[in-house]
């Protein structure tokens, strides 16, 4: 259930679009920020918000990777394995991350620190291989660089 | 004009054809996947592509049009390879389980892959794998999502022809998904046109799973038994059984489309309750008898006495129709006979008889369509003509068109409509009436939801205007009052030098055709006017009551389920002496009569149903009559005596007394069916409305619902029909239909659920002075207020168990259940 702080929001967002349906990606983003995910009902509240078919707001929610469908770690490390990141050895820092995680993509730590996710160009090609976490872009990593980031996450 | 050299070979197509339909035209095969005529172009899986001389790249023809003086390669070298890498590109995901598919044998990739692909493959990455077991999403429909190629047809044809956006593409690159929200049915029509147009099997349909190799079917090409809509479809069977439905991109105004009725619904067909033999009364018990005992009783006792009559159903063929009426007129003597019994009364169907014009031609729904302005009235259309529907969704995209839609309830369409207005059942007439007095005088009075003024402005500003009326109108005791607004507005809009066609949206297969055969108290075949008037249903029923029918022959209709008063109908029915009843099933009708006969579902024989544009089309045989029950043809033929051998020689008979048929080949009937002629247009105007205008007005009270003492007490309007799942009486025996939607509802405005404080889904009491149940309710957003919908599919609890003989439409209230 959308808590009514998140339903004001999305109402307020819908005054800035031309029509409701265009409010779609920002009111995932709210719920997003509220909730940390997306889940089943949220979604299916926010299509009925938005007066659109739930299969259609899924299609965006599922299209971008930035949405989460899962709840995800305080720490979100999203990987770049698209292809100017992968010819400059993205493979390495997922597996990397995951042995130095003990946990496979798309799972998250025990302790809810950490999930590790695989994404599409996140439009950083020329600093690859990268990384985001959370808000913040990492790139030209290394090994050594991706210790010293973990580092000094807490 | 544009003249292309395609393959060397010169063709001249207008201006913006597509390559593709071009290289059709001129005998080339493109393959294609992501095409489809009917949806939004996508040209997203490159199976199309070609060569066009001096350009480097290829193109693909699915999305680009021709230019004068283009050169186009469709088969060269460049094209092959290309052609080929495409299909390899598919095939490095496809798990290629042909062996265990059940698409194998009618696969277009399969097809595509032999003709064009690939013999071997250098990809030695891992497939994706979505899932190990094919997921359950309905009770029709199986995904395997392994399989899909990413085409999308599926997703556009549910939303843009459908139009339910039941499914979407979840995901993205190599793991995307065609499916529904979280693979759940959710608004889901079931009508398995996902799975139609799906080119792999990736989509199946459920009850089909495993059933049968494509190629050991025995396939037929047969018409739709349901609505009138008259969809073509093509049953395959193996073994002597029906094993699936299917529609053909070739035939029939439905193309590659069916409804879940038209597409599951042929489970009945094989049902263990069919009537298998007939059956006599003996010491007040229906036991089994022979074919030669139950034929010999029926000569020996009907007629016998003074009052005979016959009641048909709109589900039998042109034929079999045609037939009957001959029985009960030619041989018993009388013009007592009537089609169904959920009617007003015969000058509520004759008025309508005139208005649609039933005695001129046939207009094909694509003419109807191709109005500026198109007006539905009287017909929750999704749910009673789900393909009609379509057509008018896909029409209606077009700007330049006007949708109105005019109805108590909202239903799908109204998605797609410009303007929809409401109304109370029974006022169709003011609604009607107001639309005329605001063209005419800019001002009218009424009690209509919606924009009345802004729909005038659309009639007065088009040059051409479609009124569908649908059968609901037929229902209403004031329903000549509506036909006389309706032909009130038609001349208005005459005279201001429009074009007007009124087409009808009829819920059973053959109405149209049973009008024409002659299925009325007041018509002969081809529409002619009897000598003496003779009763209708309900006339049949009050003189029963009295005593003063001796016998009655019911062809196929459920009286005692279907007739506005369950109690008076049994009651009436009890009262005749002697009753046959000739049905597939052992109906409540059924139960009460004499001699039961069994007779044979639409796959078990041959004839014509004529479809509510007046199409006629072929109905034809698939296996034999299962157990002992025999084609309904023969049965009518060796009471009456007639010497027909074959449904053809029937249809001869046909063409020399209904005109409108006299220039069709039975023989050549084809997928198009063909459309019927007038019946003699030179006696039909003054015929049918110098037949008593009078009698009319005064069988008619206008139902004044302000006035009304029950209003208090029972504040709901309950109104009934089809539900999409269902029709009639007949698919709660579908084993397959039945599991879509099991039990009947009570549906109400969401306005009225909450003054009433009732919430969607859950359990309430349904009330009138007749009758009480206990249903689940549907809460319905933007319906009208203070009207209630139930459907009339269910014997379960029975509809016309509310409605009161004169009350017109059925008034209950609705409660909470503590
Ligand atoms: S069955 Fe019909 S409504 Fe359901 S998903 Fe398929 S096309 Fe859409
Ligand atoms: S499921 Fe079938 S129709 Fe839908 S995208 Fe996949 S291959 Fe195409
Ligand atoms: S629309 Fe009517 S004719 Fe067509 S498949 Fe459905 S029930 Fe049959
Ligand atoms: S490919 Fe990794 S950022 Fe673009
Ligand atoms: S058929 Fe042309 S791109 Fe798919």
């Amino acid at each position: 259930m959308l808590t009514d702080n998140t339903i004001e929001n999305i109402k307020k967002a819908l005054t800035k679009y031309p029509n409701k349906q265009s409010a779609a990606m920002d009111a995932l983003r709210i719920v997003q920020e509220e909730a940390g995910y997306l889940t089943e009902d949220a979604l299916l509240q926010v299509a009925d918000m938005l007066d659109m078919p739930p299969p259609e707001l899924n299609e965006v929610a599922t299209f971008y990777t930035m949405y989460n469908k899962k709840p995800v770690g305080k720490h979100h490390i999203q990987v770049c394995t698209n292809v100017s990141c992968s010819l400059l050895g993205s493979e390495h820092i997922v597996e990397f991350l995951s042995r130095r995680l003990g946990i496979k993509k798309g799972e998250t730590t025990l302790d809810k620190k950490f999930t590790l996710s695989e994404v599409e160009c996140l439009g950083s090609c020329g600093t690859a291989p990268m990384m985001q976490i959370n808000d913040d872009y990492y790139e030209n990593l290394t090994d050594g660089k991706i210790e010293e980031i973990l580092k000094g996450l807490k | 004009m544009a003249t292309v050299k395609i393959n060397g070979k010169e063709i001249t197509v207008e201006d913006g054809t597509l390559i593709l339909d071009a290289a059709r035209q001129a005998g080339f095969e493109i393959p294609t996947f992501c095409y489809q005529a009917r949806l939004s172009r996508l040209g997203s899986c490159r199976m199309c592509i070609i060569e066009i001389g001096g350009q480097k790249k290829l193109q693909p023809s699915c999305v680009t049009p021709v230019m004068h003086g283009m050169e186009v390669f469709t088969e060269n070298e460049t094209v092959k390879s290309a052609r080929a890498s495409m299909l390899e590109f598919l095939l490095a995901n496809h798990p290629l389980d042909c062996p265990t598919c059940d698409k194998g044998g009618e696969c277009e990739l399969q097809d595509f892959v032999f003709k064009s692909g690939p013999r071997r493959s250098p990809f030695s990455e891992s497939k994706r794998r979505f899932h190990d077991k094919d997921k359950i999403l309905s009770p029709v429909i199986i995904k395997n999502h392994n399989r899909c190629i990413h085409c999308e047809r599926c997703v556009r044809i549910c939303d843009e022809v459908v139009g339910r956006t039941a499914l979407g593409s979840i995901g993205r690159g190599a793991k995307i998904m065609e499916t529904s929200f979280m693979d759940s049915t959710l608004d889901c029509d079931h009508c398995g046109n996902c799975i139609e147009v799906c080119p792999v099997g990736s989509w199946m349909s459920l009850p089909y799973r495993y059933k049968a190799r494509t190629w050991d079917l025995k396939e037929i090409d047969t018409v739709c038994p349901y609505c009138a809509t008259g969809c073509q479809f093509t049953i395959g069977a193996r073994n002597n059984e029906i094993v699936r439905v299917k529609s053909k991109i070739t035939t029939g105004i439905n193309k590659e489309t069916l409804c879940a009725r038209g597409r599951f619904g042929y489970n009945f067909i094989q049902s263990e309750k069919r009537l298998k033999k007939p059956l006599l009364k003996k010491n007040g018990k229906l036991v089994e008898s022979s074919w030669d005992e139950a034929i010999s009783f029926i000569k020996q006792r009907f007629g016998a006495g003074k009052k005979t009559a016959g009641i048909a159903s709109a589900r039998h063929t042109n034929e079999e129709l045609f037939v009957f009426q001959k029985l009960i007129r030619d041989v018993f003597k009388t013009n007592n006979i009537d089609l169904d019994s959920r009617f007003a009364n015969k000058w509520v169907t004759s008025s309508a008889i005139e208005v649609l014009n039933l005695a001129a031609g046939g207009i094909s729904i694509f003419d109807a369509l191709k109005a500026e302005v198109i007006f539905v009235i009287g017909s929750a259309i999704s749910n009673e003509n789900p393909i009609t529907d379509y057509l008018i969704r896909q029409t209606a995209v077009d700007r330049r068109k006007t949708l109105i839609l005019a109805h108590p309830r909202r239903f799908k369409l109204n998605s797609s409509a410009n303007i929809s207005l409401r109304y109370k059942p029974g006022t169709e007439g003011e609604v009607i009436k107001g639309i005329t007095d605001f063209i005419e005088k800019g001002v009218f009075h009424g009690n209509v939801v919606g924009d009345i003024s802004q729909v005038g402005e659309k009639f007065k500003n088009a040059k051409n205007i479609t009124m569908f009326l649908g059968a609901d109108i037929l229902r209403l005791d004031n329903g000549t009052n509506v036909v006389a607004e309706i032909v009130a507005l038609k001349g208005l809009l005459k005279k201001a030098g429009k074009n007007i066609i009124i087409q009808p949206l009829f819920d059973r297969c053959n109405q149209r055709g049973a009008r024409a055969m002659g299925i009325h108290p007041l018509f002969l075949p081809g529409l002619k006017k009897v000598k003496e008037n003779g009763m209708d249903c309900g006339e049949i029923l009050d003189a029963a009551k009295k005593g003063e029918i001796d016998s009655l022959y019911i062809l196929g209709e459920d009286i005692v389920s279907m007739y506005p008063d369950a109690k008076f109908a049994k009651d009436a029915l009890s009262n005749i002496k002697f009753k046959v009843v000739q049905d597939t099933f052992l109906t409540e009708t059924a139960k009460t009569a004499d001699v039961v006969i069994p007779g044979a579902s639409y796959a078990e024989k041959d004839g014509t149903f004529t479809n509510q544009e007046g199409r006629v089309q072929r109905l034809r045989k698939v296996i034999s009559p299962v157990g002992n029950s025999k084609d309904d043809l023969d049965i009518l033929c060796s009471i009456g005596g007639f010497a027909y051998k074959s449904a053809k020689e029937v249809f001869d008979d046909i063409k020399k007394e209904v005109l409108g048929y006299k220039d069709i080949n039975f023989d050549a009937l084809d997928g198009n069916g063909a459309l019927v002629k007038g019946h003699g247009a030179e006696n039909q105007g003054s015929r049918v409305k110098g037949q008593g205008a009078s009698e009319i007005a005064s069988a008619s009270p206008r139902n004044d619902t302000s006035s009304n003492p029950y209003l208090d007490e029972y504040p709901f309007l309950l109104i009934t029909g089809n539900h999409l799942f269902h029709s009639g009486r007949l698919s709660q025996n579908d084993d397959v239909l039945i599991k879509l939607l099991a039990e009947p509802f009570v549906e109400i405005s969401e306005e009225d659920a909450k003054e009433l404080g009732l919430t969607d889904k859950e359990n309430v009491k349904v009330k009138s002075s007749e009758y009480e149940a206990v249903l689940k309710l549907r809460v319905v957003k933007g319906s009208q207020k203070g009207v209630a919908f139930m459907p009339e599919n269910f014997d379960s609890v029975s509809v016309n168990q509310f409605y009161k003989k004169g009350q017109g439409i059925a008034r209950v209230k609705i409660e909470k259940q503590v």
